[in-house]
Protein backbone atom coordinates (compact mmCIF):
# COMPACT_ATOMS: atom_id res chain seq x y z
CA UNK A 1 0.00 0.00 0.00
CA UNK A 2 1.35 3.71 -0.65
CA UNK A 3 2.45 5.65 2.10
CA UNK A 4 -0.41 7.88 3.06
CA UNK A 5 -0.14 11.70 3.60
CA UNK A 6 -3.60 11.83 5.27
CA UNK A 7 -6.03 9.62 6.31
CA UNK A 8 -9.28 9.94 7.51
CA UNK A 9 -11.67 7.79 8.97
CA UNK A 10 -15.30 8.48 9.74
CA UNK A 11 -14.37 12.26 10.17
CA UNK A 12 -17.29 14.02 11.50
CA UNK A 13 -17.98 18.30 12.39
CA UNK A 14 -21.14 19.92 13.45
CA UNK A 15 -21.62 23.36 14.47
CA UNK A 16 -25.34 23.12 16.26
CA UNK A 17 -27.58 21.82 13.93
CA UNK A 18 -25.39 21.79 11.08
CA UNK A 19 -23.69 19.06 9.85
CA UNK A 20 -20.64 20.59 8.33
CA UNK A 21 -18.54 17.61 7.81
CA UNK A 22 -20.28 14.54 7.81
CA UNK A 23 -18.33 10.43 7.94
CA UNK A 24 -15.50 11.57 5.86
CA UNK A 25 -13.44 8.25 4.90
CA UNK A 26 -10.55 9.25 2.69
CA UNK A 27 -6.76 8.62 1.81
CA UNK A 28 -4.55 11.05 0.47
CA UNK A 29 -1.26 9.10 -0.88
CA UNK A 30 1.90 11.05 -0.39
CA UNK A 31 3.21 12.93 -2.91
CA UNK A 32 -0.35 13.19 -4.64
CA UNK A 33 -1.81 16.51 -5.85
CA UNK A 34 -5.63 15.71 -4.18
CA UNK A 35 -8.81 17.99 -5.40
CA UNK A 36 -11.63 18.38 -3.14
CA UNK A 37 -14.05 19.45 -5.31
CA UNK A 38 -17.18 21.12 -3.78
CA UNK A 39 -19.97 24.01 -4.44
CA UNK A 40 -19.93 26.45 -1.74
CA UNK A 41 -20.29 25.60 1.93
CA UNK A 42 -19.66 21.74 1.13
CA UNK A 43 -17.39 21.16 3.90
CA UNK A 44 -13.86 22.06 2.30
CA UNK A 45 -12.84 24.87 4.67
CA UNK A 46 -13.99 22.96 7.62
CA UNK A 47 -12.25 19.94 6.32
CA UNK A 48 -8.47 21.65 6.25
CA UNK A 49 -9.20 23.59 9.48
CA UNK A 50 -10.23 19.83 10.91
CA UNK A 51 -7.01 18.53 9.02
CA UNK A 52 -4.73 20.99 10.35
CA UNK A 53 -6.19 20.52 14.23
CA UNK A 54 -7.37 24.20 14.18
CA UNK A 55 -11.00 22.28 15.18
CA UNK A 56 -11.63 19.08 16.87
CA UNK A 57 -13.79 16.53 15.13
CA UNK A 58 -17.40 15.83 16.89
CA UNK A 59 -16.65 12.35 15.68
CA UNK A 60 -14.09 10.24 13.73
CA UNK A 61 -10.42 10.81 13.40
CA UNK A 62 -7.56 11.92 11.10
CA UNK A 63 -4.03 10.51 10.59
CA UNK A 64 -2.08 13.74 8.96
CA UNK A 65 1.37 13.10 7.89
CA UNK A 66 1.27 10.19 10.72
CA UNK A 67 0.01 12.46 13.63
CA UNK A 68 -3.21 12.83 15.18
CA UNK A 69 -5.18 15.72 14.14
CA UNK A 70 -6.94 15.46 17.69
CA UNK A 71 -3.57 15.30 20.18
CA UNK A 72 -0.95 16.59 17.54
CA UNK A 73 -1.96 19.25 15.87
CA UNK A 74 1.27 20.73 16.51
CA UNK A 75 3.43 18.44 14.87
CA UNK A 76 1.21 18.81 11.94
CA UNK A 77 1.07 22.46 11.54
CA UNK A 78 4.93 22.08 11.96
CA UNK A 79 5.54 20.06 8.62
CA UNK A 80 2.49 21.40 6.18
CA UNK A 81 2.00 24.67 4.99
CA UNK A 82 -1.27 26.08 4.68
CA UNK A 83 -3.52 28.92 2.55
CA UNK A 84 -6.77 29.45 3.74
CA UNK A 85 -9.72 30.72 2.93
CA UNK A 86 -8.13 34.53 2.79
CA UNK A 87 -4.16 35.01 1.34
CA UNK A 88 -3.49 35.82 5.39
CA UNK A 89 -0.51 38.42 4.18
CA UNK A 90 0.50 41.35 6.35
CA UNK A 91 -0.58 44.05 3.49
CA UNK A 92 1.62 47.03 5.49
CA UNK A 93 4.89 44.76 5.84
CA UNK A 94 6.78 43.85 2.56
CA UNK A 95 6.66 40.97 0.14
CA UNK A 96 10.08 39.69 1.75
CA UNK A 97 8.96 40.48 5.30
CA UNK A 98 5.52 38.55 4.59
CA UNK A 99 7.99 35.76 3.66
CA UNK A 100 11.40 36.33 6.05
CA UNK A 101 8.18 36.04 9.04
CA UNK A 102 7.31 32.50 8.07
CA UNK A 103 10.63 31.68 7.04
CA UNK A 104 11.51 32.20 10.92
CA UNK A 105 8.62 30.63 12.18
CA UNK A 106 9.23 27.58 10.11
CA UNK A 107 12.79 27.97 12.01
CA UNK A 108 15.08 28.04 8.37
CA UNK A 109 18.36 29.05 8.87
CA UNK A 110 18.57 32.62 7.46
CA UNK A 111 21.04 31.85 4.64
CA UNK A 112 18.66 29.19 3.09
CA UNK A 113 15.63 31.62 4.20
CA UNK A 114 17.17 34.25 2.22
CA UNK A 115 17.74 31.61 -0.67
CA UNK A 116 14.74 30.56 -1.01
CA UNK A 117 12.46 33.75 -0.96
CA UNK A 118 14.92 34.89 -3.94
CA UNK A 119 13.96 31.35 -5.31
CA UNK A 120 10.27 31.98 -4.90
CA UNK A 121 9.60 35.66 -5.60
CA UNK A 122 12.10 35.15 -9.07
CA UNK A 123 9.88 32.03 -10.04
CA UNK A 124 6.61 33.58 -9.50
CA UNK A 125 7.83 37.06 -11.09
CA UNK A 126 8.06 39.32 -8.01
CA UNK A 127 11.30 39.77 -7.32
CA UNK A 128 11.56 42.71 -8.68
CA UNK A 129 8.77 44.09 -6.24
CA UNK A 130 9.67 42.44 -3.21
CA UNK A 131 10.49 45.64 -1.09
CA UNK A 132 7.14 46.53 -1.93
CA UNK A 133 4.53 47.00 0.78
CA UNK A 134 2.06 44.62 -0.05
CA UNK A 135 -1.23 46.51 0.07
CA UNK A 136 0.54 48.08 -3.25
CA UNK A 137 -0.08 45.20 -5.02
CA UNK A 138 -2.28 44.01 -7.40
CA UNK A 139 -4.84 40.75 -6.17
CA UNK A 140 -3.16 38.30 -8.38
CA UNK A 141 0.46 39.39 -6.89
CA UNK A 142 -1.01 39.44 -3.77
CA UNK A 143 -2.28 35.35 -4.56
CA UNK A 144 1.07 34.71 -5.76
CA UNK A 145 3.13 35.47 -2.70
CA UNK A 146 0.57 34.15 -0.57
CA UNK A 147 0.97 30.28 -2.65
CA UNK A 148 4.71 31.22 -1.52
CA UNK A 149 4.45 31.43 1.62
CA UNK A 150 2.93 27.68 2.41
CA UNK A 151 5.50 25.99 -0.26
CA UNK A 152 8.55 28.23 1.74
CA UNK A 153 9.92 25.86 3.87
CA UNK A 154 9.59 23.13 2.02
CA UNK A 155 6.66 21.15 3.45
CA UNK A 156 5.92 17.55 3.32
CA UNK A 157 1.81 18.78 2.94
CA UNK A 158 0.51 21.92 1.46
CA UNK A 159 -3.12 22.80 1.92
CA UNK A 160 -4.42 24.96 -0.74
CA UNK A 161 -7.85 26.55 -0.37
CA UNK A 162 -8.99 27.71 -3.32
CA UNK A 163 -6.17 29.19 -4.39
CA UNK A 164 -7.59 30.87 -7.15
CA UNK A 165 -10.46 31.90 -6.64
CA UNK A 166 -11.54 35.36 -6.91
CA UNK A 167 -8.56 36.09 -9.48
CA UNK A 168 -9.15 36.92 -13.09
CA UNK A 169 -9.14 34.31 -15.76
CA UNK A 170 -5.75 35.19 -17.29
CA UNK A 171 -4.29 35.58 -13.41
CA UNK A 172 -5.87 32.19 -12.00
CA UNK A 173 -4.75 30.28 -15.30
CA UNK A 174 -1.34 31.81 -14.66
CA UNK A 175 -1.56 30.55 -10.98
CA UNK A 176 -2.63 27.16 -11.77
CA UNK A 177 0.87 26.99 -14.12
CA UNK A 178 2.53 28.04 -11.45
CA UNK A 179 1.00 26.27 -9.29
CA UNK A 180 1.57 23.04 -11.42
CA UNK A 181 5.25 23.58 -11.69
CA UNK A 182 5.79 24.36 -8.11
CA UNK A 183 3.93 20.85 -7.12
CA UNK A 184 6.24 18.81 -9.71
CA UNK A 185 9.19 20.18 -8.47
CA UNK A 186 8.53 20.52 -4.79
CA UNK A 187 7.13 16.57 -4.94
CA UNK A 188 4.96 17.64 -2.30
CA UNK A 189 1.34 16.03 -1.08
CA UNK A 190 -0.85 19.30 -1.95
CA UNK A 191 -4.90 19.22 -0.42
CA UNK A 192 -6.25 21.40 -3.05
CA UNK A 193 -9.81 22.66 -2.53
CA UNK A 194 -11.27 24.21 -5.34
CA UNK A 195 -15.16 24.60 -7.24
CA UNK A 196 -13.03 24.99 -10.26
CA UNK A 197 -13.02 22.11 -12.50
CA UNK A 198 -10.64 22.86 -15.06
CA UNK A 199 -7.76 23.85 -12.18
CA UNK A 200 -9.09 20.23 -10.60
CA UNK A 201 -8.60 18.60 -14.03
CA UNK A 202 -5.54 20.20 -15.16
CA UNK A 203 -3.23 19.83 -11.35
CA UNK A 204 -4.78 17.11 -9.83
CA UNK A 205 -3.97 13.35 -9.88
CA UNK A 206 -6.66 12.34 -7.72
CA UNK A 207 -9.98 14.23 -6.59
CA UNK A 208 -12.84 13.62 -4.39
CA UNK A 209 -15.89 15.23 -4.71
CA UNK A 210 -17.98 16.99 -1.77
CA UNK A 211 -21.52 18.19 -0.97
CA UNK A 212 -22.79 19.38 2.01
CA UNK A 213 -20.16 17.77 3.99
CA UNK A 214 -20.82 13.81 2.44
CA UNK A 215 -18.31 12.45 0.09
CA UNK A 216 -20.00 11.59 -3.12
CA UNK A 217 -16.88 9.93 -4.92
CA UNK A 218 -13.57 9.86 -5.35
CA UNK A 219 -10.87 8.70 -8.07
CA UNK A 220 -8.71 10.39 -10.58
CA UNK A 221 -10.07 12.54 -12.94
CA UNK A 222 -10.15 9.85 -15.48
CA UNK A 223 -11.46 7.22 -13.39
CA UNK A 224 -13.93 9.76 -12.02
CA UNK A 225 -15.27 10.66 -16.33
CA UNK A 226 -15.36 7.31 -17.24
CA UNK A 227 -17.09 6.11 -13.69
CA UNK A 228 -19.99 9.54 -13.70
CA UNK A 229 -19.41 11.20 -16.37
CA UNK A 230 -20.79 8.79 -19.25
CA UNK A 231 -20.77 10.90 -22.66
CA UNK A 232 -21.51 14.12 -23.61
CA UNK A 233 -22.94 15.27 -26.73
CA UNK A 234 -23.39 19.09 -27.64
CA UNK A 235 -25.88 19.99 -30.26
CA UNK A 236 -25.98 22.75 -32.37
CA UNK A 237 -29.25 24.50 -33.67
CA UNK A 238 -32.10 26.32 -32.67
CA UNK A 239 -35.46 26.24 -30.35
CA UNK A 240 -34.25 24.35 -27.70
CA UNK A 241 -36.46 25.66 -25.14
CA UNK A 242 -37.49 25.14 -21.35
CA UNK A 243 -40.14 22.46 -22.09
CA UNK A 244 -37.69 20.39 -24.29
CA UNK A 245 -35.15 20.82 -21.72
CA UNK A 246 -37.88 19.22 -19.00
CA UNK A 247 -38.83 16.21 -21.64
CA UNK A 248 -35.30 15.61 -22.07
CA UNK A 249 -34.31 15.17 -18.42
CA UNK A 250 -37.06 13.00 -18.14
CA UNK A 251 -35.23 9.94 -20.42
CA UNK A 252 -33.70 7.44 -18.56
CA UNK A 253 -30.97 7.62 -20.91
CA UNK A 254 -29.98 11.26 -19.82
CA UNK A 255 -28.07 12.35 -16.88
CA UNK A 256 -28.45 16.11 -17.54
CA UNK A 257 -29.52 18.33 -19.92
CA UNK A 258 -28.40 22.03 -20.63
CA UNK A 259 -28.30 24.97 -23.02
CA UNK A 260 -24.94 26.75 -22.92
CA UNK A 261 -24.68 29.67 -25.40
CA UNK A 262 -27.30 28.43 -27.27
CA UNK A 263 -25.90 24.94 -27.57
CA UNK A 264 -27.95 22.11 -25.93
CA UNK A 265 -25.29 19.88 -23.64
CA UNK A 266 -26.50 16.52 -22.76
CA UNK A 267 -24.65 14.50 -20.98
CA UNK A 268 -25.65 10.45 -21.52
CA UNK A 269 -25.51 7.51 -19.39
CA UNK A 270 -22.53 4.83 -20.25
CA UNK A 271 -23.92 2.90 -23.52
CA UNK A 272 -26.54 5.28 -23.88
CA UNK A 273 -27.37 6.36 -27.51
CA UNK A 274 -27.74 10.18 -28.93
CA UNK A 275 -30.09 8.88 -32.00
CA UNK A 276 -32.86 8.35 -30.12
CA UNK A 277 -32.64 11.70 -28.54
CA UNK A 278 -32.35 13.68 -31.63
CA UNK A 279 -35.21 12.31 -33.08
CA UNK A 280 -37.17 13.70 -30.29
CA UNK A 281 -36.00 17.06 -30.24
CA UNK A 282 -36.51 17.37 -33.58
CA UNK A 283 -40.44 15.79 -32.84
CA UNK A 284 -40.08 18.30 -30.18
CA UNK A 285 -39.75 21.26 -32.52
CA UNK A 286 -36.49 21.44 -32.55
CA UNK A 287 -33.97 22.08 -35.53
CA UNK A 288 -30.44 19.98 -34.93
CA UNK A 289 -27.52 21.49 -37.29
CA UNK A 290 -25.13 19.49 -35.54
CA UNK A 291 -23.99 17.41 -33.24
CA UNK A 292 -20.68 16.38 -31.69
CA UNK A 293 -19.87 13.41 -28.99
CA UNK A 294 -17.22 12.70 -26.85
CA UNK A 295 -16.12 12.29 -23.26
CA UNK A 296 -18.15 13.60 -20.83
CA UNK A 297 -15.71 16.37 -18.41
CA UNK A 298 -14.67 16.20 -14.96
CA UNK A 299 -17.29 18.94 -14.65
CA UNK A 300 -20.16 16.79 -16.31
CA UNK A 301 -19.36 14.28 -13.96
CA UNK A 302 -19.11 16.90 -10.92
CA UNK A 303 -22.70 18.53 -12.24
CA UNK A 304 -24.25 15.15 -12.31
CA UNK A 305 -22.95 13.82 -9.40
CA UNK A 306 -24.57 17.30 -7.57
CA UNK A 307 -27.94 16.29 -9.73
CA UNK A 308 -28.28 13.02 -8.20
CA UNK A 309 -27.66 14.00 -4.68
CA UNK A 310 -30.05 17.01 -4.94
CA UNK A 311 -32.55 14.52 -6.45
CA UNK B 1 9.66 28.82 22.51
CA UNK B 2 12.63 31.92 22.55
CA UNK B 3 13.02 32.05 18.84
CA UNK B 4 9.08 31.90 18.05
CA UNK B 5 8.95 34.71 20.66
CA UNK B 6 11.36 37.09 19.15
CA UNK B 7 10.12 36.15 15.40
CA UNK B 8 6.83 37.00 17.18
CA UNK B 9 8.19 40.40 18.68
CA UNK B 10 10.11 40.80 14.92
CA UNK B 11 6.56 41.11 13.48
CA UNK B 12 4.50 43.03 15.86
CA UNK B 13 7.20 45.74 15.86
CA UNK B 14 7.61 46.01 12.21
CA UNK B 15 3.63 46.27 12.13
CA UNK B 16 3.98 48.85 14.81
CA UNK B 17 6.37 50.78 13.11
CA UNK B 18 4.89 50.42 9.62
CA UNK B 19 1.63 52.47 11.01
CA UNK B 20 -0.27 49.37 11.79
CA UNK B 21 -2.99 51.30 13.26
CA UNK B 22 -2.74 54.71 11.03
CA UNK B 23 -5.99 55.18 9.12
CA UNK B 24 -7.84 52.79 11.27
CA UNK B 25 -11.64 53.68 12.59
CA UNK B 26 -12.30 55.90 15.07
CA UNK B 27 -11.80 55.73 18.56
CA UNK B 28 -12.68 57.78 21.88
CA UNK B 29 -8.50 58.12 22.43
CA UNK B 30 -7.16 60.81 20.24
CA UNK B 31 -4.15 59.28 19.33
CA UNK B 32 -5.39 56.11 18.23
CA UNK B 33 -5.25 57.14 15.08
CA UNK B 34 -2.20 58.46 14.53
CA UNK B 35 0.57 56.45 12.56
CA UNK B 36 3.38 54.37 14.71
CA UNK B 37 5.58 56.96 13.97
CA UNK B 38 3.53 60.13 14.91
CA UNK B 39 2.00 59.02 17.65
CA UNK B 40 5.32 58.58 19.77
CA UNK B 41 6.43 62.06 18.61
CA UNK B 42 3.34 63.92 19.89
CA UNK B 43 3.97 62.24 23.13
CA UNK B 44 7.46 62.97 23.41
CA UNK B 45 6.95 66.55 22.58
CA UNK B 46 4.43 67.28 24.97
CA UNK B 47 6.08 65.22 27.72
CA UNK B 48 9.64 65.38 27.16
CA UNK B 49 9.55 69.13 25.34
CA UNK B 50 6.62 71.19 26.46
CA UNK B 51 5.90 70.28 29.58
CA UNK B 52 9.50 70.32 30.85
CA UNK B 53 10.28 73.47 29.32
CA UNK B 54 7.78 74.83 31.63
CA UNK B 55 8.30 73.64 34.36
CA UNK B 56 11.08 74.15 37.28
CA UNK B 57 13.97 71.25 37.54
CA UNK B 58 12.78 70.64 41.80
CA UNK B 59 9.28 69.81 40.48
CA UNK B 60 10.35 67.84 37.05
CA UNK B 61 12.92 65.76 38.80
CA UNK B 62 10.36 64.36 41.33
CA UNK B 63 8.65 61.20 41.92
CA UNK B 64 5.40 61.94 41.82
CA UNK B 65 6.26 64.39 38.78
CA UNK B 66 7.17 60.85 36.73
CA UNK B 67 3.79 59.41 37.39
CA UNK B 68 2.61 61.42 34.32
CA UNK B 69 4.52 60.07 31.54
CA UNK B 70 4.29 56.46 33.05
CA UNK B 71 0.66 56.40 32.95
CA UNK B 72 0.33 58.34 29.29
CA UNK B 73 2.90 55.89 27.99
CA UNK B 74 0.58 52.67 29.08
CA UNK B 75 -1.86 54.33 28.09
CA UNK B 76 -0.65 54.70 24.45
CA UNK B 77 -0.06 50.76 24.77
CA UNK B 78 -4.04 50.55 24.01
CA UNK B 79 -3.82 51.91 20.78
CA UNK B 80 -1.53 49.17 19.39
CA UNK B 81 -2.62 46.46 21.91
CA UNK B 82 -6.32 46.75 20.50
CA UNK B 83 -5.08 45.54 16.76
CA UNK B 84 -3.24 42.77 18.61
CA UNK B 85 -5.84 39.88 17.86
CA UNK B 86 -8.60 41.76 16.42
CA UNK B 87 -6.36 43.74 13.81
CA UNK B 88 -5.11 40.31 12.62
CA UNK B 89 -8.98 39.18 12.98
CA UNK B 90 -10.19 42.11 10.53
CA UNK B 91 -7.20 41.77 7.96
CA UNK B 92 -7.81 38.26 7.69
CA UNK B 93 -4.81 37.25 8.75
CA UNK B 94 -5.04 35.79 12.21
CA UNK B 95 -5.90 31.78 11.08
CA UNK B 96 -3.06 31.82 8.54
CA UNK B 97 -1.13 32.71 12.25
CA UNK B 98 -2.96 30.17 14.19
CA UNK B 99 -1.91 27.51 11.19
CA UNK B 100 1.32 27.92 11.89
CA UNK B 101 3.95 25.70 14.06
CA UNK B 102 3.90 28.92 16.36
CA UNK B 103 2.90 27.77 20.33
CA UNK B 104 0.26 29.80 21.95
CA UNK B 105 2.45 31.30 24.00
CA UNK B 106 4.70 32.56 21.57
CA UNK B 107 1.93 34.04 20.15
CA UNK B 108 0.42 35.54 22.95
CA UNK B 109 3.66 36.51 25.00
CA UNK B 110 5.41 38.11 21.87
CA UNK B 111 2.26 40.16 20.98
CA UNK B 112 2.07 41.64 24.97
CA UNK B 113 6.02 41.97 24.74
CA UNK B 114 6.05 43.76 21.35
CA UNK B 115 3.23 46.44 23.36
CA UNK B 116 5.06 46.32 26.39
CA UNK B 117 8.07 47.51 24.88
CA UNK B 118 6.56 50.12 22.69
CA UNK B 119 4.74 52.07 25.82
CA UNK B 120 8.24 51.28 27.84
CA UNK B 121 10.53 52.84 25.27
CA UNK B 122 8.07 55.65 25.19
CA UNK B 123 8.30 56.52 28.49
CA UNK B 124 12.36 56.72 28.21
CA UNK B 125 12.50 58.45 25.28
CA UNK B 126 10.02 61.41 27.49
CA UNK B 127 12.04 61.00 30.37
CA UNK B 128 15.53 61.36 28.82
CA UNK B 129 14.53 63.97 26.33
CA UNK B 130 12.78 65.67 29.52
CA UNK B 131 15.80 65.59 31.32
CA UNK B 132 18.04 67.07 28.56
CA UNK B 133 15.03 69.96 28.04
CA UNK B 134 15.28 70.96 31.91
CA UNK B 135 18.76 70.52 31.56
CA UNK B 136 18.88 73.20 28.74
CA UNK B 137 16.90 75.36 30.30
CA UNK B 138 17.92 75.73 33.33
CA UNK B 139 21.99 75.45 32.45
CA UNK B 140 23.87 76.14 35.69
CA UNK B 141 26.73 74.44 34.96
CA UNK B 142 25.99 71.10 36.21
CA UNK B 143 23.63 68.56 35.04
CA UNK B 144 20.10 67.79 37.22
CA UNK B 145 18.95 64.62 37.36
CA UNK B 146 16.68 62.61 39.55
CA UNK B 147 18.10 61.77 42.98
CA UNK B 148 15.91 59.56 45.34
CA UNK B 149 15.23 56.18 45.42
CA UNK B 150 11.76 56.20 44.49
CA UNK B 151 11.75 58.38 41.17
CA UNK B 152 14.30 55.50 39.93
CA UNK B 153 12.25 53.09 41.63
CA UNK B 154 9.51 54.46 39.02
CA UNK B 155 11.58 54.51 36.33
CA UNK B 156 12.58 51.22 36.39
CA UNK B 157 9.29 49.54 37.41
CA UNK B 158 6.54 52.05 35.88
CA UNK B 159 6.41 51.52 32.99
CA UNK B 160 7.18 47.60 32.66
CA UNK B 161 4.24 47.29 35.24
CA UNK B 162 2.00 49.57 33.94
CA UNK B 163 2.59 48.55 30.45
CA UNK B 164 2.16 45.02 31.63
CA UNK B 165 -1.19 45.66 33.10
CA UNK B 166 -2.33 47.88 30.16
CA UNK B 167 -1.63 45.68 27.54
CA UNK B 168 -2.65 42.16 29.59
CA UNK B 169 -6.26 43.75 29.80
CA UNK B 170 -5.86 44.99 26.27
CA UNK B 171 -5.05 41.49 24.79
CA UNK B 172 -7.77 39.89 26.67
CA UNK B 173 -10.35 42.48 25.44
CA UNK B 174 -8.76 42.30 21.28
CA UNK B 175 -8.95 38.39 21.83
CA UNK B 176 -12.89 39.02 22.39
CA UNK B 177 -13.19 42.41 20.02
CA UNK B 178 -14.46 41.26 16.19
CA UNK B 179 -12.84 44.69 15.31
CA UNK B 180 -10.33 47.06 16.11
CA UNK B 181 -12.30 49.62 16.75
CA UNK B 182 -14.70 47.76 19.37
CA UNK B 183 -11.56 46.86 21.31
CA UNK B 184 -10.19 50.56 21.23
CA UNK B 185 -13.46 51.44 22.54
CA UNK B 186 -14.07 49.06 25.11
CA UNK B 187 -10.79 49.70 26.55
CA UNK B 188 -11.32 53.47 26.40
CA UNK B 189 -14.49 53.42 28.12
CA UNK B 190 -12.92 50.77 30.85
CA UNK B 191 -9.83 52.88 31.56
CA UNK B 192 -12.59 55.82 32.11
CA UNK B 193 -14.57 53.90 34.56
CA UNK B 194 -11.16 52.59 36.04
CA UNK B 195 -10.09 56.50 36.14
CA UNK B 196 -13.69 57.70 37.88
CA UNK B 197 -14.23 54.17 39.24
CA UNK B 198 -11.15 54.80 41.24
CA UNK B 199 -11.63 58.89 42.19
CA UNK B 200 -15.54 58.09 43.52
CA UNK B 201 -14.80 54.40 45.08
CA UNK B 202 -11.87 56.12 46.97
CA UNK B 203 -14.09 59.09 48.49
CA UNK B 204 -16.70 56.28 49.18
CA UNK B 205 -14.43 53.98 51.55
CA UNK B 206 -15.44 53.72 55.05
CA UNK B 207 -13.48 56.00 58.05
CA UNK B 208 -11.81 53.62 59.07
CA UNK B 209 -10.19 52.24 55.73
CA UNK B 210 -9.33 56.14 54.77
CA UNK B 211 -7.64 56.51 58.30
CA UNK B 212 -5.79 53.03 57.48
CA UNK B 213 -4.54 54.17 53.84
CA UNK B 214 -3.32 57.74 55.51
CA UNK B 215 -1.25 55.76 58.39
CA UNK B 216 0.47 53.89 55.48
CA UNK B 217 1.17 57.02 53.53
CA UNK B 218 2.44 58.74 56.74
CA UNK B 219 4.55 56.33 57.86
CA UNK B 220 5.97 54.53 54.68
CA UNK B 221 8.88 55.90 52.86
CA UNK B 222 8.20 56.99 49.28
CA UNK B 223 10.04 53.83 47.83
CA UNK B 224 8.53 50.93 49.90
CA UNK B 225 5.43 52.22 48.86
CA UNK B 226 6.39 52.36 45.54
CA UNK B 227 7.47 48.58 46.06
CA UNK B 228 4.07 47.61 47.52
CA UNK B 229 2.26 49.56 44.49
CA UNK B 230 4.47 47.82 42.02
CA UNK B 231 3.82 44.35 43.72
CA UNK B 232 0.31 44.54 43.74
CA UNK B 233 0.08 45.73 40.35
CA UNK B 234 2.48 42.62 39.32
CA UNK B 235 0.06 40.73 40.66
CA UNK B 236 -2.59 41.71 39.17
CA UNK B 237 -0.20 41.75 35.74
CA UNK B 238 -0.05 38.03 36.34
CA UNK B 239 -3.59 37.05 37.08
CA UNK B 240 -4.63 39.01 33.66
CA UNK B 241 -1.89 37.04 31.87
CA UNK B 242 -3.22 33.58 32.95
CA UNK B 243 -7.01 34.43 32.09
CA UNK B 244 -5.13 35.69 28.70
CA UNK B 245 -3.44 32.76 28.26
CA UNK B 246 -6.74 30.31 29.19
CA UNK B 247 -8.83 32.61 26.80
CA UNK B 248 -6.50 31.64 24.28
CA UNK B 249 -7.86 28.55 22.80
CA UNK B 250 -7.26 27.99 18.49
CA UNK B 251 -10.60 26.36 18.02
CA UNK B 252 -12.19 29.06 19.59
CA UNK B 253 -10.15 31.79 17.68
CA UNK B 254 -10.60 30.28 14.66
CA UNK B 255 -14.43 30.04 14.73
CA UNK B 256 -14.99 33.61 16.38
Amino acid sequence: MAELAIRAQGLTRTFGAVRALDDLTVDVPAGSVFGFLGPNGAGKTTTIRLLLGLIEPTSGSAQVLGFDTRTQGDQIRARSGALLEHSGLYERLSAEDNLRFYGRVAHMPKAELEQRIQELLTHLGLWDRRKDTVVKWSRGMKQKLAIARPLLHRPGLVFLDEPTAGLDPVAAASLRDDLAALASHQGATIFLTTHNMAEAEKLCNLVAVIRQGKLLAVGSPAELRSRGGGQRTEIAGRGFSDAMLATLRQQAEVSQASVDNGRLILVLKDGASAAPLVTLIVREGGEVQEVRSGQGSLEDVFLTLMDEEHK
Amino acid sequence: MNADFITVLWKEWKEIILERSAGGAGSLLSWSNASGWSRPLILIAVLGIFVPFKMPPERFFSATQLLLPTFLSAFVITAVIADSFAGERERHTLETLLASRLSDRSILFGKIAASMAYGWLMSIACIVVGTITVNVVNWRGEILMYHDAASWLIIALGPPLMGGLIATVGVLVSLHAATVRQAQQTLAVGFMVLVFGGIFGSNMLPAEWKIWFGKILVTWTPAVLILAAGGVILAIDLVLLGAGMARFQRARLVLD
